[in-house]
């Protein structure tokens, strides 16, 4: 078995496309969620969002490349190739033929789908454009990185809703960890914020018409985002050799499916997720420091959360600082996991807990430490990142100081 | 059944038969149980509705009606975990109360918004 290290990380988000930019707007509580611009928003009744605004797909991709890619792929490219800058690893031809692209996105082209479906349905238009395809493909992102990247190793793509960008950190991991590859570039991506996508998580009603408030008595539901972030995972003996940057240690990875209800999270599901992720990092519950929660800022998911740390945590929960970067990031589907991964890499990296945005008020179903407003310094050890996902999908990963 | 059927109705001031019975009727479709347990003094959460059930009765109804139902998730599950609509501080934003509890709330406010709608 390898040991595993984080080397590289690159992030598009709302909140910067530079890791600097995002730490900082992060461990400041600088919220990325604004009024809705990149859509026509007439005819929704939530008009907010966390929207990746500083984004030109002409500063990344020539004019032939950026037709063949929708956004989902731009960002899931121009994050991978600021991983592999970061990660100051030469990519040699024969590294190339061995390296895993193993990325998660719960939909696909949803903005290539949504245009072609108006243009068919709306418009009566005759014929979609030729490259809908290629465009809208759930494997898009993978596969434009491979081919932006030249990695040539084990490709795929995860698509487990919420949970799909933390899936594919750890199934690269495993790959790493086993020997199976020596590199993997991993992570995460989403661009869905498209009117099609609003409507259907209006009918949901979980969607918060003011902001994300993680935790917080006065939560009032979720505000959906998007961007991606990616990493180069490999063994620790080839980091150490190369003297590459070393972000945090890879530790262990939990799964389990609920089998309930497809919305609503079930606390022993996802606590069995965390005790999984633990007993595989081989480190017990009090070894755990820092929790990068899955804090959608729902009634039920926040609820729901305490009970299952509690439950997998025991009393060690009473020390535990919990933060929630949903207020900041929003909820960003399958590229969460991928974001708040990044998040909690850099808080092992920094010694800095970043804290829960947007907190105004405790809630009795949610009494842990939720580290409100303020990030905090304090010695992080070990930290956890977990998701869970509509259709009870849940995957937990644990880091520790490099 | 019938008799609480009617009891219940009478006390429904000013719902009209019509809308009870669709709204009963979608309630039992919703929650595959039969439309005569449903009388108006029911409440939704002792019928067993969970916070996705609420949501699509409320579709059911939003689509039957052509009107907007204020509700969020939020709230409906608030209903379904403690039994009655929690109270809420006045400054929690975007935060609705959940604007029913029984089977004759629902008619109730079925019948305000397509009152409203046909009034405008």
């Amino acid at each position: 078995m390898n040991r595993v290290v984080i080397t590289g990380i690159g992030v598009v988000t709302p909140i910067g496309n530079t890791r600097d930019t995002f730490w900082s707007a992060l461990v400041e509580a600088r919220s990325g969620i604004g009024p809705i611009t990149i859509i026509p928003t007439e005819r929704l009744n939530s008009r907010i969002a966390a929207q990746v605004l500083d984004f030109k797909p002409s500063e990344h991709f020539d004019p032939r490349r950026e037709s063949l890619l929708d956004r989902f792929a731009q960002f899931a490219v121009v994050a991978a190739r600021s991983a592999l800058r970061d990660s100051q690893l030469e990519l040699t031809e024969e590294l190339a033929l061995d390296t895993a692209t193993i990325i998660g996105n719960s939909t696909g082209g949803m903005n290539t789908l949504d245009d072609s479906f108006s243009r068919l349905y709306a418009t009566h238009g005759t014929r979609a454009h030729p490259l809908s395809i290629p465009r809208l493909m759930s494997n898009a992102a993978c596969s434009a990185i491979s081919m932006d990247l030249g990695l040539k190793g084990p490709t795929y793509t995860i698509a487990s809703a919420c949970s799909s960008g933390t899936h594919a950190i750890g199934q690269a991991f495993s790959m790493v960890r086993s020997g199976q590859v020596p590199i993997a570039l991993t992570g995460g991506t989403e661009a869905c914020l498209t009117v099609g996508t609003f409507k259907g998580w209006e009918a949901l009603r979980v969607l918060s018409a003011d902001t994300c408030r993680p935790f917080s008595r006065t939560r009032s539901g979720l505000v959906l985002g998007e961007g991606a972030a990616m990493f180069v995972l490999e063994t620790h003996e080839h980091a150490v050799a190369r003297g590459a940057p070393i972000y945090a240690e890879m530790l262990g990875f939990g799964m389990s499916a609920d089998a309930g209800d497809i919305t609503a999270i079930d606390p022993s599901g996802a606590a069995r997720a965390m005790r999984g992720a633990l007993k595989d990092a081989k480190i017990n519950p009090g070894d755990v420091d820092y929790v990068n929660a899955h804090g959608t800022g729902t009634a039920l998911n926040d609820k729901g959360e305490t009970a299952a740390l509690r439950l997998a945590f025991g009393d060690a929960a009473d020390h535990l600082a919990v933060s929630s970067s949903k207020g900041v990031l929003g909820h960003s589907l399958g590229a969460a996991g991928a974001l708040e991964l990044a998040a909690t890499a850099l808080a092992l990296h920094h010694q800095v807990i970043p804290p829960t945005a947007n907190f105004e008020e405790a809630d009795p179903d949610c009494d842990l430490d939720y580290v409100p407003n303020t990030a905090r310094n304090a010695p992080i050890q070990n930290a956890m990142s977990s998701s869970f996902a509509f259709g009870g999908l849940n995957a937990v990963l644990v880091l520790g100081r490099a | 059944m019938g008799t609480a059927h009617l009891a219940g109705t009478t006390h429904l001031a000013g719902t009209t038969l019509a809308i009870i019975d669709d709204v009963r009727s979608i309630i039992a479709k919703s929650l595959n149980i039969p439309v005569e347990t449903l009388t108006p003094d029911k409440r939704l959460d002792e019928l067993g509705a969970e916070s996705l059930d609420v949501i699509e009765i409320v579709f059911a109804l939003e689509e039957k009606y052509d009107i907007a139902i204020p509700l969020q998730a939020n709230d409906a599950t608030r209903v379904s975990a403690s039994g009655k609509p929690e109270e809420k501080s006045a400054d929690a934003a975007g935060g609705n109360e959940l604007p029913f509890a029984t089977v004759g709330d629902v008619a109730e406010m079925v019948e305000k918004l397509v009152a409203a709608k046909a009034s405008k």
